[in-house]
């Protein structure tokens, strides 16, 4: 049996672009690896989860596993999304095992404890014995559902597993600041406007190959004809975000010449302009000025990733048929990336591979991802070794 | 088995909950032992909270005048 490497050497991925490697391989393919990642980088900053479009309406409740935790995503009768442990605070049970509509109470299947949708313990049944439903040592208003710290942005919901992270507002401010013209409604698209990509390879290779456009004229060549590698520009925030933009952003048109209606007052930059930036730790999005995209990549363990697309527009009605080219396109491009990233992890068990350079012209926007979930490990080991 | 009982064993098995809120509110009102009736008052209390059945109201305020159950 191999050993499990619970300390890899991270020093040759944080040097400089031109000097660096990539994370070492166990971090693609190593358990013990997978579960310090989900703590350090997953639990511990602000990842997606899924989206406000989950639940749209008051009540939607949608049972969520997340790295292992039965999660819920409930919307409550105000309206108010957040996220819960789905689980009775009486003896574990899960709550909810399929997506539905809580008309008014959630009901514990096991003892028929009840929480409203705020999350709220409003009956205890038989606690004090039967028909007696109350006792001394049952403090209903320390027993509410718990709740895992949330927030809503660009539609995505994101969670802070680990509740240490800097507010939301705070550690996104960049990229908040950054794509503050597009903080309006965004509307999904609805059933033909998601889809879910299952793919064998380790999460973190679909953020790594989402970053650059060096891939593009080869992996897409489709999109090359008219979005050439020269028109395309390096997202670099350290510490937070990285990614692509592209001068060259041309919209699609139906054969009537329709077009999506675009986001109200964008900077003449958007007229051509559309950018691809990874919001650290596991979520894709894409802004143009007629729609966006958020991809949730779903970690399912080392070598296992299902990717949520969902598509939103700047309307609520918006064309059926053009709306379903538009997924169509997306999807087609996200497939081409499946051999690349898949072919990435299968490449990842090859003994010695020293975690691969990079290009010091094209590969700065990865780099700076592999940089910071090595900084994000390095974090953690010193706060666990410290003790 | 009385025809109540054998209603409310048809109800759970076709988890026809409004069913139960009735026929658990029912039983209450047909004994006349306290702890029973509590009993019951539970159960119909339990499916209407479910249900957002406004009933569930009433019964919470039968059960918290008999000391059984906490106010909202």
């Amino acid at each position: 049996m191999t050993m499990i490497p619970l300390t890899t050497d991270l020093t040759r991925v944080r040097r400089p672009l031109e000097q660096a490697h990539g994370l070492p391989n166990a971090h693609y393919t190593d358990p013990a690896l997978f579960a310090q990642e989900r703590q350090a980088v997953l639990f511990d900053n602000w990842a997606g989860l899924g989206v406000g479009a989950d639940v749209p309406e008051a009540g939607d409740a949608r049972p969520v596993t997340f790295l292992g935790m039965p999660l819920l995503l409930l919307r409550d009768s105000t309206g108010t999304l957040r996220v819960f442990q789905n689980i009775c605070r009486h003896r574990g049970m899960v709550l909810v095992d399929a997506p539905r509509k809580i008309e008014g109470a959630i009901r514990c299947p096991y003892h028929s404890w009840c929480y409203s949708t705020q999350g709220k313990l409003v009956s205890t049944p038989h606690v004090g014995g039967p028909g007696r439903n109350t006792h001394a040592g049952i403090d209903r208003a320390l027993l509410g559902l718990i709740e895992v710290r949330s927030h809503v942005w660009m539609d995505v919901v994101w969670i802070n597993v680990s509740g240490t992270a800097a507010p939301f507002a705070q550690a996104r401010a960049d990229l908040i600041a950054r794509w503050a013209e597009f903080d309006k409604p965004l509307h999904h698209g609805g059933p033909d406007s998601r889809f879910e990509l299952a793919v064998n390879c380790n999460w973190k290779l679909a953020v790594e190959n989402y970053c650059e456009s060096y891939h593009l004229p080869w992996v897409h060549p489709g999109l090359n004809s008219y979005s050439r590698l020269e028109d395309h520009y390096h997202i670099e925030a350290a510490g937070s975000y990285s990614g692509q933009g592209t001068q060259v952003y041309r919209q699609l048109t139906g054969a009537d010449g329709a077009q999506f209606a675009d986001f109200d007052g964008l900077d003449a930059k958007w007229d051509t302009a559309a950018e691809y930036i990874t919001a650290y730790p596991n979520v894709l999005l894409g802004v143009h000025r007629d729609h966006t995209f958020a991809i949730v990549l779903v970690p399912e363990g080392p070598e296992r990733t299902v990717e949520q697309v969902h598509l939103y527009y700047a309307q609520p009605d918006t064309d059926a048929d053009l709306r379903a080219r538009n997924t169509a396109q997306w999807k087609d491009v996200f497939e081409e990336d499946i051999f690349v990233i898949e072919g990435m992890q299968r490449g990842r068990h090859a003994v010695g591979f020293d975690g691969g350079r990079f290009s010091p012209a094209m590969d700065g926007p990865t780099h700076l991802f592999h940089d910071w979930v090595a900084a994000q490990l390095e974090r953690h080991r010193r706060t666990h070794s410290a003790g | 088995m009385s025809t109540l009982d054998a209603a409310l064993l048809a109800a759970h098995a076709a988890q026809d909950h409004p069913a139960l809120v009735t026929l658990y509110a029912r039983a209450a009102a047909q004994t006349a032992d306290a702890d029973a009736a509590c009993f019951y008052l539970t159960h119909a209390m339990v499916f209407a909270l479910e249900l957002g059945d406004p009933r569930s109201e009433v019964f919470r305020a039968a059960l918290v005048a008999q000391g059984r159950e906490e106010a909202l």
